[in-house]
């Protein structure tokens, strides 16, 4: 399990992260969300120690340290890797830095570059490759070695929808052996379908914690699908209801002020007769993270 | 890179020798006699650049127009005394000028007691000289000019190899400065261990250059016996050859490797304290200068190496890899010196490389507009 702890960090007078604390234990995801700045790639750099911060950062309930280093695997926000060498050496190299002799790892790289669907050989120069394919190579780089901890900034970014599907497949598999895995990302969707924990930083404070479905109910089940004939205006005159979306051909998201008015939209809307659909649900992630960064600029 | 060198070194001898081929018939003169025993006997005592083809002064005033003579001596033994007259685009140089005075001289003498009709006795009491004798002792004349080439072929080499090696050394490193490899590489091992990996590369790389270089000298010199003038200049010249090549494969060529050790180290420093990769062309500038420095003060001590200020930096790392090699040439440090010289020059390489590594990481993950000095600065504050 990794362990952080009341961890701060300073650069100048800017406070990078500020008393932050979190779990992730084996064999579960933990994704960490927030703004560009909101300190998630200083949080990743304290975990590495690229950074002296203030806290505790514990893995495997010893102080994280070069011994740990082989059991890591990290994937760092902007992607590069060695240009002059193939594909075979760039993976060898990085394999063998992790501990993993070269005899070990060469038998298992085409099958990395054909799960991954890399476009090139072992023998390919990764300046020969395109950038999505370096990507994929960088990936299989982050996780050939089975590590036990995997920290990936931003993994998705840059990746076609296919391309996520696979990175999200490999990202799940080495769930299921039991590695801790942390990862920033921008997309929500991608952090729900993957994460079994969350934390949301802003100017380096925690604003969110816990499952999704804990950080969901939070804000209370405040959102109501219902497919209905009233007009946007009608629907905005009912008791409890603070703003309507439109979702288009009688579709709309009634956004609530009190979570508690929804079954007394329910009998007004359907009068004891069928409806189509009526669905009260709390905020999507999305919304979550766009609420919480709006509360910054109140 | 390698080749470089070898290339220009063929591409000199080459130019070398057509240019000497194309000009050696200019620079000739010819000799031009009505006497055909005075012409004679000139040519058989002196035949190195003349041109004796040449044998009227209508032939050499052309040939000179066309730039294919330097000019000509015409020697006139008509009268009682002898005449030389030399035409030419310049001055007689004083080698040739020696040369044709003491020609005349002899001819002259001889002309003068046939028409004295000295006896031979009398021919001899006249032919009395004074003597004027140097005597030298050939093993310190010797000695001398070995401790000068010595010096002068070391310090020069220290020079030219730190300074090339140093900004090969430094731009390698700047050239990952703030790359994301870096993390990658500092998330898989120390950076300790990556810098001394990464010292140890380059350093495996100057020394197949330099055995390269070697190897490239001794088949050099190998071709060069082959010619009868080289052989005999250097079979002439053995004691000397000798005790230039003992003065540079000895205790100084563990200094040379040194130096070039400590100098590597200290421009990767510089190479991680440099803002971004695209600035390690500035990298390697504060180890040139210090190379500089070392070159520029050794050369004014090459006579006085006694100095105080020589024995105090054969002592001090970085330039007692210039200093204490000119000390052992002049033979002016004892044996506990040199020890004590290279403990000192050790211990800083072992300290330094620990103190860099220590730094590395945090310098190489930096990337900041901040200047090469304000990095030192930051790199001893806690981040």
């Amino acid at each position: 399990m990794l362990s952080i702890q009341h961890i701060s960090k300073e650069f100048g007078s800017v406070k990078a992260l500020n008393d932050v604390s979190f779990d992730v234990p084996n064999g579960q995801i933990m994704g960490l969300i927030g703004q560009n700045g909101a300190g998630k790639s200083t949080t990743f750099h304290s975990i590495l120690n690229f950074i002296d911060y203030g806290g505790s950062i514990q893995w495997q309930g010893h102080t994280l340290s070069a011994s740990d280093f082989d059991h890591i695997g990290y994937l760092p926000e902007e992607r590069s890797l060695m240009t002059k060498l193939t594909i075979e050496q760039q993976i060898i190299y990085l394999a063998r830095l992790k501990g993993q002799p070269a005899k070990v790892i060469r038998p298992q790289i085409d099958d990395w570059l054909e799960r991954f669907a890399v476009k090139g050989t072992r023998k390919s120069k990764i300046n020969d490759l395109s950038k999505g394919n370096q990507q994929k190579v960088q990936l299989i780089c982050t996780l050939i070695h089975q590590p036990d901890l995997l920290i990936l900034d931003e993994p998705f970014s840059g990746l076609d929808p296919v391309n996520a599907d696979l990175l999200k497949q490999a990202v799940l598999a080495a769930r299921d052996r039991g590695a801790a895995i942390i990862f920033s990302s921008h997309d929500m969707e991608h952090v729900t379908a993957l994460c079994d924990q969350l934390v949301m930083l802003r100017k380096g404070d925690v604003v969110l914690h816990g499952t999704l479905d804990d950080v969901r109910d939070q804000f209370g089940k405040t959102e109501l699908f219902v497919t209905t004939d009233w007009t946007a205006e009608q629907l905005q005159t009912l008791s409890g209801v603070g703003s309507v979306t439109d979702r288009h051909n009688r579709r709309y998201v009634l956004h609530l002020t009190d979570a508690n008015a929804g079954p007394a939209i329910f009998d007004t809307l359907t009068q004891g007769h069928y409806i189509e659909e009526f669905s009260q649900q709390p905020p999507t992630l999305d919304e979550i993270f766009r609420l919480k960064v709006g509360e910054d600029h109140v | 890179m390698i080749l470089g060198p070898f290339l220009l070194i063929a591409l000199t001898v080459g130019i070398s020798y057509v240019s000497a081929n194309s000009s050696s018939s200019s620079r000739q003169v010819a000799v031009i006699s009505d006497s055909v025993v005075l012409r004679k006997s000139y040519l058989q005592q002196h035949n190195s650049g003349i041109n004796t083809k040449i044998t009227t002064t209508t032939k050499a005033k052309k040939a000179m127009k066309a730039n294919h003579l330097a000019g000509y001596l015409t020697l006139d033994a008509s009268g009682s005394q002898l005449h030389g007259d030399y035409h030419g685009s310049t001055a007689m140089d004083n080698g040739f000028k020696a040369q044709v005075q003491n020609f005349l001289m002899q001819y002259q003498q001889l002309k003068n007691y046939q028409t004295a009709k000295l006896t031979p006795k009398q021919q001899r009491a006249l032919a009395q000289t004074p003597v004027l004798k140097q005597h030298i002792s050939a093993k310190t004349g010797t000695s001398n000019l070995v401790k000068t080439l010595s010096f002068w072929v070391l310090i020069t080499m220290i020079y030219i190899i730190l300074i090339t090696y140093s900004s090969i050394a430094a731009q390698e490193i700047a050239s990952d400065k703030g790359t994301k490899i870096m993390e990658i590489i500092f998330s898989s091992t120390t950076a300790t261990s990556y810098f001394i990996g990464k010292i140890t590369g380059i350093l495996l790389v100057i020394v197949t250059q330099i055995v390269i270089y070697i190897c490239g000298g001794w088949l050099g010199y190998t071709i060069a016996m082959q010619n009868s003038g080289i052989k005999k200049l250097v079979l002439a010249n053995q004691s000397l050859v000798k005790g230039v090549f003992h003065n540079l494969f000895n205790l100084n060529l563990l200094y040379v490797l040194l130096g070039v050790v400590i100098y590597t180290i200290l421009a990767a420093y510089s190479g991680a304290l440099v803002a971004k990769a695209e600035d390690a062309s500035k990298a390697a500038q504060p180890v040139v200068m210090l190379s500089m420095a070392g070159f520029f003060i050794a050369l004014p001590f090459q006579n006085n190496l006694d100095a105080v200020l020589v024995k105090i930096l054969s002592y001090v790392p970085f330039f007692s890899s210039y200093f204490m090699p000119m000390r052992i040439i002049n033979g002016t440090a004892g044996l506990g010196e040199q020890i004590g010289s290279l403990v000192i020059l050790l211990a800083a390489i072992g300290l330094f490389a620990l103190y860099i590594g220590r730094r590395y990481q945090r310098l190489m993950l930096q990337t900041d507009s901040k200047n090469i000095w304000q990095h030192l600065i930051h790199s001893h504050r806690r981040s």
